[in-house]
């Protein structure tokens, strides 16, 4: 069977595993130096190679390369074409200092209201090439039902400048400032993601290793890297799918179940309908700028086992922030991880330390009635998170009678735990959900078996206005005729031939099955009459593992 | 650091375009109408605003139903649930004012309301129930709230709404619309001025065909708001109907978004229903992005259709003068209401009969509303009707009236004859029953 190596890059660790099928070969773990990522990751790889390195089939990679740059402000200038039309006041979009809002406008049904005047293109590109910027960014609003505004600049631009990243091809969904932010993020992260990609290549030659590399996404899936470095912005924030994907692979059979990932500082929680990964609705929020590079459905709350944990009014709290170690860890103040020392339900740490921390609390009573009414209220407040990301779910926004009258609340039938805490919290969690509660076996390199596992995702989305005979898929850069009868089954067809051909240009042998999501179809009326249909449709590839 | 505009007053949204149901498939109340406003309320990213919050709509029960309307043979037999839900999603933006989950709250629903009446046989101009009079008994019934002012900026008639509130003293019903000798339903006219219990209470200002930016400005500054101000309501309602943008197809008048939005602005409704308007491409999209960025008091000004033109908009002084004259009508109606009011009390039962047609499926209905007036309250109010082969025979209790009133409503159901052909019913709106027999 053919071997996969699946590395995850954490803040301060790596984890490295070499999978043969479901069985783990070798593990590695290192520091990581975010300065020399690269470097650090081929450390990781000498030790995993096998003998014979053409055995593996497949390396994946969950890489802070891209979140790091965003968190240490080391992206690059963008130059940004912005077209807002009627509507909100677009002053509010930041986007760097090198910003041109272009006159102009494409409305709701993608036509063209007016395009953007020419000079203030040339005058604004004359300035951004003065100032030696090398990457661009177009965006539109409503480029996702017309592109022609953002490709005819991308194509005048494009002899201008290094790289241009257009709105349209990162995503079809709507949301204009996400799309903004999105496609300047984009255009960002571009030359420090090539200059990654240049020394992994180099790398990887040198330790003969001639197999894929992909990438893991934030939505629970892979890109080859050949495909990344058109769209950097997928690799943010994959950290968090590496987790999920990691406990998937470790489970068999889940259901709907919520995941929690339980770490220092704070808890990631995450949650599985029939076993499938929830995404987020349009995209992950990267500090503080929302986007449309699709996620996984996660959210990371401050109560971790480190977090500063208080006493007053006979409540505990917890977090959201660390204020260094454990005090049975030399530490200063107390933390749940302190009760779980004293409980004895973690082996290491200084037990007299622990018990002080207890005492520290709430010095009125037995410090083992206060390490487990601090530990019961760690897993309420988790608990109550969870609940209220499940309501969060299941009040998203729905359009349509049907919709609104299936809606299901998501019912967790288990609780599957991860990180450092997990064991010694699994019994107080159970109790607390009223749930099964599962420590899988391994889960401490779980998201390095999930970077090795996770398959690749693909999406399209289709637009047709049968009454202007218009057909767009923006996420190719199509807009097409289409004859007045095209339907739903039209549609299906067209995004088939959509994804396979992307799966063939990443060189995917195989891809999984396509879902076929947000169908909507409305006849258009005009004057009385049927002028003709508005259908839209999304296809994906849904987070999954590959087949063994 | 934000990177999303913050709207400085909270205000929900539900958003419900009910895209799978209509009238018939190319009927103007279609399954495409709110799909342009979605569209771009999206696209604008309004879910991310700080402080924007969208709601789904609930359910409205039978009996929340029932507390405002006579339906005929019944409520559940003449509603969809896609009308529960649009009363529903009008209930559930009340409920999050009211819940101060949001300082204001905008229900973007349909089908519409403000044509259905007290008694209810069919459908009637595009409605079939009246949203906000549901949504007014509710927030009623359940907070406890006693003066109410519904503004009606829909550029028809709000005849549905006027009926319903025809009687009540504490309710203030005011309803600028495109004069009723020029458009559905043709009624709204300056002497239609309230039952004998709330002389005053209904304030009509017909406009004239074409008004625009100034003439709308002028009933908001010579009536709308210094009625307000004198009647203190606890809680405006805004019926935003969005038919007299000047791309409206079944309508004649010239307002804009521009004009829409600063009329939300100097109104300040705290929860704003949508009604009409037909201008699914050139006017919704944008009136209803203008109307919410003016609840949240955010900037409007770059909110403009993408033909708009200032120099379109300018009224000729013919019609200022015109409009003024309707202002100075409508503004004396309302002070005169207390010397309307005690001509009245001398009375002891007043009479008033209507024809109501039917036009979605075209009949007509013959009704008797009998005002059973009271020294202390407003009454009680019993009612006959007559159509598509029904009778009804109501007796209403509204939510203000004195124990000796409702006592001898109560009684006169009670004595009431049970008919076979006849829907015998009681509206209790102090015990909050509904009763048929």
């Amino acid at each position: 069977m053919a071997l996969l190596i699946g590395i995850d890059v954490g803040g301060t660790h790596a984890d490295g595993v070499l999978l043969e099928g479901k069985e783990i070969l070798a593990k590695h773990k290192i520091q990581v130096d975010q300065e020399n990522l690269s470097d650090s990751i081929f450390t990781l790889l000498q030790q995993l190679v096998p003998d014979n390195p053409d055995q593996v089939e497949r390396i994946q990679l969950s890489t802070t390369l891209c979140t790091n740059a965003i968190i240490n402000n080391q992206l690059d200038d963008v130059g940004m074409f912005i077209q807002a039309g009627p509507g909100l006041n677009p002053s509010f979009l930041q986007c760097g200092d090198y910003v041109c809002l272009l006159d102009g406008a494409i409305d709701h049904r993608g036509k063209i209201i007016r395009s953007p005047d020419n000079d203030m293109v040339l005058e604004a590109s004359s300035q951004f090439r003065d100032v030696g910027i090398e990457s661009i960014g177009v965006v539109t609003k409503f480029s996702h039902r017309n592109n022609i505004h953002e490709q005819t600049l991308a194509d005048q631009l494009e002899q201008q400048f290094a790289h241009v990243s257009t709105g349209h091809r990162i995503s079809g969904l709507p949301n204009f400032p996400r799309r903004v932010y999105s496609t300047w993020l984009n255009a960002a992260l571009k030359r420090k993601f090539v200059e990654f990609k240049t020394a992994m290549e180099a790398g990887l030659e040198h330790l003969n290793l001639r197999c894929p590399c992909h990438i893991l996404k934030a939505d629970g899936g892979t890109i080859p890297f050949s495909g990344a470095s058109d769209f950097p912005c997928e690799s943010v924030h994959s950290g968090p799918s590496a987790s999920v994907m990691g406990c998937l692979a470790l489970m068999e059979n889940l259901e709907d179940a919520v995941l929690l990932d339980i770490g220092g500082t704070t808890t990631d929680i995450a949650l599985l309908a029939d076993g499938i990964p929830l995404l987020e609705p349009y995209g992950v929020t990267i500090q503080g700028r929302p986007t449309l590079i699709r996620a996984l459905n996660t959210r990371s709350v401050g109560l971790g086992g480190d977090s500063a944990t208080s006493y007053a009014d006979g409540k505990y709290t917890i977090g959201p922030l660390k204020k260094g170690a454990p005090m049975a860890f030399g530490g200063a103040v107390p933390t749940p991880t302190d009760a779980m020392v004293m409980l004895g339900s973690i082996e290491e740490g200084d037990t007299a330390q622990a018990t002080k921390a207890m005492q520290a609390l709430r010095p009125e009573q037995n410090p083992e009635q206060t390490a487990t009414e601090l530990l019961q209220s760690f897993a309420d407040q988790i608990h109550t998170a969870v609940e209220q990301m499940i309501d969060e779910v299941f009040s998203r926004p729905v359009y349509t009678v049907a919709a609104l009258l299936s809606r299901k609340r998501l019912q967790p039938a288990q609780l599957i735990t991860v990180g450092g805490p997990a064991k010694a919290m699994q019994d107080m969690l159970a109790g607390c959900f009223g749930l099964p509660c599962t420590v899988p076996e391994h889960f401490e390199v779980a998201n390095a078996i999930g970077s090795a596992r996770t398959r690749p995702t693909l999406q399209a989305t289709l637009y047709a206005d049968t009454a202007d005979r218009k057909l767009v898929i923006p996420e190719i850069g199509l807009q097409d005729k289409v004859r007045k009868y095209f339907s739903m089954e039209d549609a299906e067809e067209r995004l088939r031939q959509v994804i396979m051909t992307q799966a063939a240009e990443y060189g995917l042998e195989e891809i999984a099955d396509i879902d076929f999501v947000e169908r909507q179809e409305m006849n258009t009326v005009r004057g009385f009459h049927t002028s003709g249909k508005i259908i839209s449709l999304k296809a994906q590839i849904r987070p999954g593992l590959a087949q063994l | 650091m934000h990177y999303m505009p913050i709207a400085k007053r909270s205000t929900g949204l539900v958003l419900f375009p009910a895209f799978d149901w209509c009238i018939s498939p190319t009927h103007p109340e279609r399954e495409e109408r709110l799909l342009y406003t979605k569209d771009q309320l999206i696209e604008e990213g309004l879910e991310d605003v700080h402080n924007i919050h969208f709601y789904n709509p609930e359910l409205a029960e039978y009996h929340d139903i029932d507390r405002v309307h006579f339906c005929v043979p019944s409520s559940r037999n003449l509603l969809t649930e896609s009308h529960l839900i649009s009363a529903g999603g009008a209930i559930r933006a009340a409920r999050s004012v009211m819940n101060k989950e949001v300082e204001r709250a905008f229900a973007v629903v349909r089908p519409p309301g403000h044509h259905a009446m007290q008694t209810v046989f069919g459908d009637r101009g595009f409605c079939i129930v009246n949203i906000e009079a549901i949504m007014v008994e509710y927030i009623r019934k359940h907070y406890g709230v006693r003066k109410i002012a519904i503004v009606d900026t829909d550029c028809h008639h709000g005849d549905g709404t006027q009926d319903i509130f025809w009687n009540d003293p504490d309710t203030l019903f005011i309803s600028v619309h495109q004069d009723g000798r020029t458009l559905y339903p043709g009624s709204g006219f300056v002497h239609e001025a309230g039952g004998p219990s709330a002389p005053g209470y209904t304030i009509n200002l017909p406009l004239p065909p074409s008004t625009s930016e100034e003439g709308f400005d002028m009933a908001m500054e010579r009536v709308i708001l210094p009625l307000l101000e004198e009647f203190q309501p606890e809680i405006i309602i805004n019926s935003a109907g969005q038919d007299n943008h000047y791309t409206d197809p079944i309508t004649n008048m010239n307002f804009t978004a521009q004009g829409y939005a600063r009329l939300n602005r100097m109104l300040n409704p705290h929860i704003c229903v949508l009604e009409g308007g037909y201008s699914i491409e050139g006017a919704l999209p944008y009136t209803n992005l203008g109307i919410i960025l003016a609840m949240a008091d955010m900037d409007t000004s770059n909110v403009r259709e993408p033909d708009y033109d200032p120099a379109n908009f300018v009224q000729p002084p013919e019609m200022n003068a015109h409009i003024e004259e309707v202002c100075r009508q409508a503004r004396q109606v309302f002070d005169d209401r207390e010397r309307m009011r005690r001509e009245q009390a001398a009375k002891e039962v007043v009479r008033e009969r209507k024809s109501i047609f039917y036009d979605t499926t075209g009949f007509g209905v013959e009704e008797t509303k009998s005002y059973h007036l009271c020294r202390e309250c407003p009454g009680y109010m019993e009612l006959t009707g007559y159509g598509l082969g029904t009778h009804v025979h109501g007796y209403s209790i509204p939510f203000n009236s004195c124990p000796a009133c409702q006592q001898k409503a109560r009684d006169a159901f009670a004595r009431a004859e049970k008919k076979s052909d006849t829907v015998t019913a009681l509206q209790d709106r102090a015990r909050d029953i509904y009763e048929t027999k």
